[in-house]
């Protein structure tokens, strides 16, 4: 469990280091991030081209390859929900 | 040392423009920006490193290929053949040492020409563009079948860019937050992927320094 534990909050980190490189935020906002800080539709700088630059990168840096019938809004809603989607994907 | 300066080269589809920056004696950076979107994102970044080249003695040049930047060769009837002919030409004209430096898929252009060697910033292969084209094109709220991002392109190119991938390079360059192999990996955002353009001058001044070590050690 504690394996389990370490990779989710590493990819909690990179989460984090990607939403602030692509969407151009300051540390200190995207560090104030929980896991229910809405994202899109409440982040203006998340826009529809910003979504595929986010995923993108996510891919790279975690090593991941998102399907695009896996993209939907829910995986977006909040900071929570894409890092469990993320973990999900980086952690089996 | 010499300012930045308009020139013009000719190839066999028409003549383009370029910018120079430093030197023209000893040895010659010719830089290729990656294709489409992510150009308009690096082209203050690459300009800034090739500021930063001319500060340290070494001239450059940045092309505008057929169908980007200045061209008046539409988007739409965008080739990569063409991309790679003209950059040939281009290299072909100079008499000196030249070195590519590309950014991204600025690497699927340069493997026709001449060349001393060839560094690259983070290269991305014609897959991974055509997959992150299509990504885009899926996210955008106006889905349209020809456009990517705002661009128009063609089906040829699309079938070009399939199977494409890039000359090996001489030296490889990376972020820190990039896994995969390379040669050497620096501090920064990928801003290729930032959609307000910016810069990162500790960055571009950091890289430039990185291709001046390399060409030296190349014997250019």
């Amino acid at each position: 469990m504690l394996v389990i534990f370490e990779g989710t909050s590493q990819v909690e980190t990179t989460v984090r280091a990607v939403l602030a490189d692509i969407l151009g935020l300051s540390a200190e906002r995207v560090a104030a991030f929980t896991d229910d800080t809405p994202l899109f539709g409440a982040l203006p700088e998340l826009d529809s081209m910003a979504v595929a630059s986010v995923l993108t990168e996510l891919e790279d840096r975690l090593g991941i390859l998102i399907e695009d019938d896996e993209i939907d809004g829910e995986m977006l809603e909040t900071f929570g929900a894409l890092v469990q989607f993320a973990a999900r994907k980086a952690l089996v | 040392m010499t300012g930045p300066r308009f020139d013009r080269y000719d190839w066999a589809g028409g003549r383009e423009t370029m910018l120079r920056f430093g030197p023209d004696a000893g040895p010659l950076v010719v830089a290729v920006l990656p294709l489409f979107e992510e150009a308009n994102r690096t082209r203050a970044f690459l300009v800034e490193m090739l500021r930063a080249l001319a500060r340290r003695g070494i001239g450059s040049i940045l092309p505008d290929l057929p169908g980007t930047g200045e061209s008046v060769i539409e988007t739409r009837d965008l080739r990569l053949p063409d991309l790679r002919q003209a950059f040939a030409a281009l290299v072909g004209t100079l008499d000196v040492p030249v070195y590519a430096v590309t950014i991204r898929s600025g690497a699927l252009v340069d493997c026709d020409a001449s060349l001393a060697g060839r560094w690259r910033l983070a290269p991305q292969s014609g897959d991974e563009l055509l997959r992150d084209l299509n990504r885009i094109r899926a996210a955008s709220t106006m889905p349209d079948a020809e456009r990517y991002a705002g661009s128009s392109l063609s089906e040829a190119l699309l079938a070009d860019l399939r199977d494409a991938v890039s000359y090996a390079a001489s030296r490889t360059v990376r972020l820190e937050s990039d896994p995969r192999p390379a040669d050497a990996r620096y501090a920064g955002a990928p801003l290729w992927r930032r959609s307000e353009p910016g810069s990162d001058a500790t960055l571009s001044d950091t890289l430039a320094a990185d291709i001046a070590g390399w060409i030296a050690t190349c014997g250019g």
